[in-house]
């Protein structure tokens, strides 16, 4: 799962990228945060 | 693998203290937030006042960690861990929606309603902490009773507080009141889950920050085009609120003091017991309405014993969490979490210990250049220039009490900024 290459070069590459997409956990802020602008649309 | 040694007793409990001191000054400055905005008069579209709120941020979010720790330092943390920019964005527009929610929710319930329905994020934070950071394992029933048991207290203690002024709260669209605070609730919980991970890797609190400001600047400006209908309605808005822009952008840089001990209680002692230690910011902000802007006055004495009830709730369930820290056992739990994180985005193990532990990770980037000034200066000149054109509203103020609480809020200032300093050097 870790992410080969060239860290610490700067930038967020696109290996670094695929590393945060397959992170199960990135998804629980990603989908409460839709969530949040259904809700937000709702109200306004 | 094996660099990430057990921290030493004494320096744990050092960070420790320092986390818990962070948590408390964290509440105080964060309840302060609330008083500029009380200055702003009625009539400006809760969105645009969020925006407002959110520039000021920016503002302070760019300029105090240049000043503390040079731009240089920031750019050389991002270059260890440069994901924690995606997730530090993800944050920050978890947060500009937040925060547009509870303008909404103070409107149609009222802040005293919303306040706790908002601040049950910490129990969100707990379950998080538990779920993907390994926080409270291996703590002991003692420690799991402190801090469960505190955050419950805190949350029967700020309901009652909501109870109190319940006959003050605007009529109509309660559900909708009550939806938007909860939802708040669950966004400001969620956020602590980029936190933590940027913080178990060893990411500096103040370069983290710098980059969650992007993601709340473009959400809330995506949110306020959308909400007003586009760029000439909204610039015209803000025209029309020039007279207070000033007083909301100084809520906003009032605000990033107390997150910035937010974010370093969060690495210190984890989210389960830093956001309930943030949560008396609801405290806070009560002692500002009620003995500076003479809120629930000539309530009766029912009123008065429910919120100092309320109150004594708070700050016992803030005091059982703040001595329920984490044993050493629970510790290297945290650190197991630490490099599960670091294997999954490769991390130099070195720069994840030595964060972790709150040591100097680029001694030698922490320079102020030439930039650092610029920035400094020219947030500076934004806040000046709002200042000239900003009107004092009439309102009737306790000068005495507001000395006094400010002077409480620079003393812990004082005081947990001078010990994060000796055991961190703000790391």
């Amino acid at each position: 799962m870790g992410v080969k290459g060239e860290w610490g070069s700067g930038g967020v590459g696109r290996g670094r990228l695929t590393a945060v997409l397959g992170d199960p956990q990135f998804w629980v802020p990603v989908i409460v945060l839709i969530a949040g602008l259904v809700v937000l649309r709702w109200i306004s | 693998m094996d660099q990430l040694t057990t921290l030493h007793a004494s320096r744990l409990r050092r960070l420790q203290l320092v986390g818990v001191a962070s948590g408390f000054t964290a509440g105080a400055w964060l309840g302060a937030a609330e008083a500029p905005t009380k200055m702003v008069t009625l009539g400006i579209p809760p969105v645009v006042i969020s925006l407002v709120m959110v520039l000021g941020v920016f503002l302070a979010r760019w300029s105090l960690p240049a000043l503390l720790r040079g731009s240089a330092a920031i750019g050389a943390d991002v270059r260890e861990a440069p994901h924690l920019v995606i997730w530090a964005i993800l944050a920050g527009c978890l947060w500009a929606v937040a925060n547009t929610l509870t303008v909404f929710a103070i409107r149609d319930i009222g802040l005293s309603i919303a306040f706790p329905l908002w601040n049950a994020n910490s129990l969100l934070g707990i379950v998080w902490g538990f779920l993907f950071f390994n926080e409270l394992r291996g703590a002991g029933w003692p420690r799991w009773l402190g801090v469960l048991g505190g955050a419950v207290l805190m949350f029967v203690g700020a309901t009652l507080l909501a109870v109190v002024s319940s006959t003050q709260a605007p009529s109509g669209h309660a559900l909708r009141g009550v939806v938007a605070a909860l939802t708040a609730g669950a966004l400001w919980g969620t956020m602590y889950i980029p936190y933590r991970k940027a913080y178990l890797t060893g990411m500096n609190p103040l370069s983290f920050v710098t980059f969650f400001t992007i993601g709340e600047l473009i959400m809330m400006t995506g949110l306020a085009l959308s909400d007003q209908g586009g760029v000439t309605p909204l610039v015209a808005e803000l025209t029309r609120a020039k007279a207070v822009i000033f007083w909301l952008l100084c809520g906003g840089f009032v605000w990033v003091i107390g997150d910035l001990f937010q974010q370093y209680a969060a690495k210190y002692i984890g989210i389960s017991r830093g956001i309930p230690l943030s949560n008396t910011n609801q405290l806070w902000g009560l002692a500002w309405g009620i003995l500076v802007f003479g809120e629930l006055k000539g309530g009766g004495s029912g009123v008065y014993a429910r919120v100092i009830g309320g109150s004594v709730l708070m700050a016992l369930g803030a005091v059982a969490i703040a001595v329920a820290t984490a044993t050493e056992r629970e510790h290297e739990r945290w650190q197991e979490a630490g490099r599960r994180e670091g294997e999954r985005y490769g991390i130099d193990p070195a720069y994840v210990q030595s964060a972790m532990t709150g040591e100097t990770t680029h001694p030698a980037a922490q320079r102020r250049s030439w930039l650092d000034w610029v920035v400094v200066l020219g947030a500076t000149a934004v806040f000046v220039g709002f200042a000239t054109v900003a009107q004092v509203p009439h309102l009737a103020l306790n000068w005495s009490a507001m000395v006094g609480l400010v002077a409480a809020s620079l003393a812990l200032l004082g005081g947990a900024g001078w010990a994060l300093w000796r055991v961190t050097g703000f790391n």
